[in-house]
């Protein structure tokens, strides 16, 4: 073999080893083995906090609040849907209650007049005509608004 | 003479051709070569049949633009308030009576949906709520130079946060605009499917909310599942078909205007 070409091709297999060696090393643990990303990734992704615990955990506590809701309209309404927990999931809900003042604004999200919603089932309120703006849950109960308090 | 020759000839080009082979094979056998040939063709990681597969289902006709789950979601996966940021939204469509079609979407529709359009110029209206369509052939995945995001072994589109280098290839990719640049990490965001509630048994945030159960989640592979039973009952419809992406959030009730 002439000397040039022997130099040719030990260099070659020095730049692939060298290159092959790198790669090892940059090459994050669990690289590669379900595809071409880290699978240590998937247990990240699993490691974070849940805000939202689901009704559940809510009637454990509060469970003739969840009982009069369910009872009804708003079944389908969970209690986060309006309470949505501004707290960290591991802290004591007892902690920070998350309130809700039921007003036009918050009850207008599901039913003020919008046409894209009227066929669906929601009531939809001109809430100008409607007892002038006042304020709902001075007239419904917040758990069952189906009821009037007075 | 001349037999010699094309004897002689012959005989290399056998050498020749047999070398040729032989060093293609030995190539390929290599595996510390398999770097520089790239050949690879493993089965899909999402081919494991014991492991759950998910999806979601959206019922436009029940959604009423209360904006509760981009709300959820935003509470729930840390996402920054400012209006441009979002993992899940609600765009609200209008088709007027000359034809036009106005699509809005209001701090992606968290504090309920209002129509600026006058009800006498409306034809229809209706609400879509958005989100990763969590395609099984994902333009984000192929288009990311790191290997950062990925399609989890059950089916969802996931980012790693640690290693993405925020170059926004895959926001660019996403033919659904479903990924954003998160300014507090600066590294791609988007959609999870809340994998960590969803590996605990909850469902996301965004399904636990919905006040009219328009957003269905479920396994595909689970053929008792409320989303497999949802999709057998209604005829349902993925985002831009024509893509091939082969996404797993399915429409009921999708109009052509919606894009």
């Amino acid at each position: 073999m002439p000397k040039i070409i022997f130099r040719l091709f030990l260099s070659f297999v020095l730049f692939v080893s060298i290159f092959v060696l790198i790669q090892r090393f940059l090459t994050p643990d669990s690289f590669g083995k379900y595809g071409h990303y880290r699978a240590y990734s998937i247990d990240d992704n699993k490691a974070r906090v849940s805000y939202y615990k689901g009704e559940e955990k809510c009637a454990s506590c509060h469970e003739d609040i969840f009982d009069l809701k369910d009872s009804d309209l708003h079944s389908e309404v969970k209690c986060e849907s309006c309470h949505a927990p501004k707290i960290d999931a591991n802290t004591d809900c007892e902690v920070m209650p998350p309130i809700v003042e039921g007003t036009i604004d918050f009850c207008g999200t599901c039913h003020a007049i919008n046409l894209g919603r009227l066929k669906k089932g929601a009531p939809q309120l001109n809430f100008k005509e409607h007892k002038e703006g006042q304020n709902c849950i001075e007239c419904h109960n917040a758990h069952a608004p189906w009821e009037l308090t007075e | 003479m001349g037999t010699d020759r094309i004897k002689n000839n012959r005989r290399k080009f056998f050498k020749t051709s047999a070398a040729l082979i032989g060093g293609t094979i030995a190539y390929s056998l290599i595996k510390p070569l398999e770097v520089i040939s790239q050949v690879e063709d493993k089965p899909k990681t999402t081919d494991n049949k014991e492991l759950p597969l998910w999806g979601m289902a959206v019922d436009i006709e029940s959604c009423v633009g209360c904006g509760k789950c981009a709300e959820a979601c935003k509470i729930e996966n840390n996402v920054p308030e400012e209006p441009f940021y979002f993992r899940t939204w609600v765009e609200q469509y209008t088709v007027k009576n000359d034809g036009e079609v106005k699509i809005e979407s209001p701090n992606g529709g968290i504090g309920g949906l209002k129509q600026s359009v006058p009800d006498e110029d409306i034809f229809k209206s209706f609400m879509v709520p958005k989100l990763c369509n969590h395609c099984s052939e994902a333009p984000c995945v192929q288009a990311c130079p790191v290997g950062a995001t990925y399609i989890s072994p059950d089916g969802v589109v996931l980012v790693d946060d640690s290693y993405c280098i925020g170059c926004s290839y895959c926001i660019n990719a996403c033919p659904y605009g479903a990924r954003f640049m998160n300014p507090i990490t600066e590294v791609a965001d988007k959609c999870t499917f809340c994998y960590h509630r969803i590996s605990e048994g909850l469902v996301p945030a965004c399904v636990e909310v919905c006040p009219t159960d328009a957003r269905i989640f479920g396994n595909l592979r689970d053929k008792k599942s409320d989303l497999v039973k949802f999709l057998q009952k209604n005829p349902t419809q993925v985002l831009k078909p024509h893509l091939n992406t082969h996404s797993r959030v399915f429409y009921n009730g999708l109009s052509s205007e919606v894009r």
